[in-house]
């Protein structure tokens, strides 16, 4: 019992640092990122052929960070800049519309192009002894990675101008007009760290579990639970939301078995929606 | 100093405010006054950026604001208060602030000026906008505008849902900046609360202006008298 639910908290802090990134770009654009696991994807695809060209592991993940970052400035430049023309629900539904086509042709061109391909980053070392369950070393790497990007993504969001920037656009739009706030800029800030953030999972994860090219869809699914039983918006909510998710997940698929995990996932996720419509840590409206 | 000429404007191609002109000297107070519906909001809204107008044109010290985005002209030196005053309900006293001065950091001796102005928000730093009561909602939205320094702060209704003793703190709190040189236009319901603090004014009828005059003279004028103020 207790190495499943420390497995979940591996998987948990994962899970969060992926909602955190969607969370972000709903609330503060109302913008709906469903190609949000190919650049996770893209991320770990580029590391991989970065190792194989000799590149070192550490300059390696920088690249891909850097990728990640990109990717979300590109979408934001491109396929994005229609979607900021319509307002609340057209706006959801052409973002939902044409990141889904963004993450199909994503999504087919790597199947084509990279059949089985995974990234696989090995941790060196035995497992390490916590509350008496052998760790995997790169389990507790992973979500040592995975707990600082957190308290870094907190430190801007709460300590820093820029951060109470973001924040003021999530929380009344027009109010952050008012105080001089360009929303579209503060949106095309969190799309990067958006992008940033899902290499920065793609890159964790890699250490537990393969990351394959086929992966996009079912990260994107995660994600999008996640976020929504933590509340639109909310931060926090994504990384408590992941938690429990996490812990309920492996729970499930070591007494139930996998097959079942991802649908009592949901029902966990439906059944917090029927008590708090908002989410965990939403706001409501 | 704020110039409107012409300026129509509305709701999906129906205009509520039809050719609407006035104007806002420097140090004046100018009040826009009209019943609910005249299109005092609509006016407002298309002035600061956040409505586009179907004709006109605004401009304000120099700079032409067709066009123009509303963080634009914040930094021009134009705050707006709107009725809803949209603040930030999960951040704090200190946050709405230091959020004011944005982009640049919020200097003390502004922090001060405004604290001193409202005294029950420096009791209340670290306490979130949701949580705090329509008149200290009102402060804080006031508050927030003066910390980018505003060279005119525009605020529609300001003692919208407030009760008598509270609408007249927030004209007190007019005053006082006022007399530290803020030029203000003001759009209200409460027309005696208005007609006391300001030099001059204009009566908004079914988005037309149909009156304008010194305060005294709108004052003494019987179709304001029998509409706004009561007195047949």
């Amino acid at each position: 019992m207790t190495a499943s639910i420390l497995d979940g908290i591996v998987l948990g802090f994962q899970f969060g640092l992926l909602a955190a990134g969607l969370t972000l770009v709903y609330g503060l654009g109302g913008v709906l990122h469903l190609a949000y696991g190919q650049m996770a994807v893209i991320s770990a695809m580029v590391v991989l052929y970065t190792l194989d060209a000799g590149v070192p592991v550490v300059p390696a993940v920088g690249i891909g960070l850097i990728a990640g970052g990109l990717l979300g400035l590109i979408l934001d430049l491109t396929i994005l800049r229609p979607v900021y023309r319509l307002q609340g629900e057209a706006r959801v539904l052409l973002s939902l519309l044409l990141t889904l086509g963004v993450a199909f042709v994503v999504d087919g061109f790597l199947n084509w192009r990279y059949p089985l391909v995974g990234l696989s980053l090995h941790v060196g070392g035995g497992p390490v002894d916590l509350l008496g369950v052998p760790m995997r070393r790169g389990s507790l790497v992973a979500s040592g990675i995975t707990l600082a990007s957190f308290l870094m993504l907190f430190g801007f969001l709460r300590g820093t101008a820029l951060g109470r920037a973001v924040r003021s656009v999530i929380e009344d739009e027009e109010g952050a007009r008012l105080v001089g706030i360009d929303p579209r800029r503060m949106l095309r800030i969190i799309l990067v760290m958006s992008g940033l953030l899902a290499a920065i999972v793609a890159v964790t994860r890699s250490m537990v579990a393969p990351v394959t090219v086929t992966a996009g869809f079912s990260i994107t699914v995660f994600a999008l639970i996640v976020t929504v039983v933590g509340g639109l918006g909310s931060v926090s909510g994504a990384l408590l939301a992941g938690i429990i998710l996490g812990v309920v997940n492996s729970i499930a698929a070591s007494y139930i078995g996998t097959f079942l995990s991802l649908i009592i996932l949901l029902a966990a996720a439906a059944l917090t929606i029927v008590l708090r419509p908002a989410g965990l840590l939403g706001v409501r409206e | 100093m704020l110039e409107v000429r012409g300026v129509s404007a509305g709701y999906q191609g129906n205009d509520v405010v039809h050719d609407v002109s006035f104007n806002v000297d420097d140090g004046e107070a100018v009040m826009i006054i009209g019943s609910n519906g005249a299109g005092k909001t609509t006016l407002f809204r298309t002035m600061c950026g956040l409505l586009p107008s179907s004709a006109g044109e605004v401009s304000f010290q120099g700079n032409d604001l067709t066009g123009m985005a509303t963080h634009q002209l914040v930094r021009l030196g134009l705050g707006f208060v709107p009725a809803e005053r949209h603040l930030f309900p999960r951040m704090t006293v200190k946050e709405h602030l230091a959020l004011g001065a944005y982009p640049s950091r919020p200097d003390s001796d502004t922090m001060n000026v405004v604290l001193d102005v409202f005294p029950r928000l420096a009791e209340r730093r670290s306490q979130r906008a949701g949580t705090m009561s329509g008149g200290e909602q009102q402060m804080l939205a006031m508050a927030r505008a003066l910390m980018a320094r505003p060279r005119l702060l525009v605020l529609d209704e300001p003692t919208t849902g407030l009760a008598p003793k509270l609408a007249h703190e927030a004209y007190e709190a007019l005053d006082t900046m006022r007399r530290e040189g803020l030029t203000i236009l003001v759009a209200e319901q409460q027309v005696p609360l208005a007609m006391a603090f300001s030099d001059r004014g204009y009566v908004l009828e079914d988005g037309v202006i149909s009156i304008e005059g010194t305060s005294e003279a709108l004052a003494a004028d019987p179709r304001v008298r029998s509409a706004y103020l009561g007195i047949a």
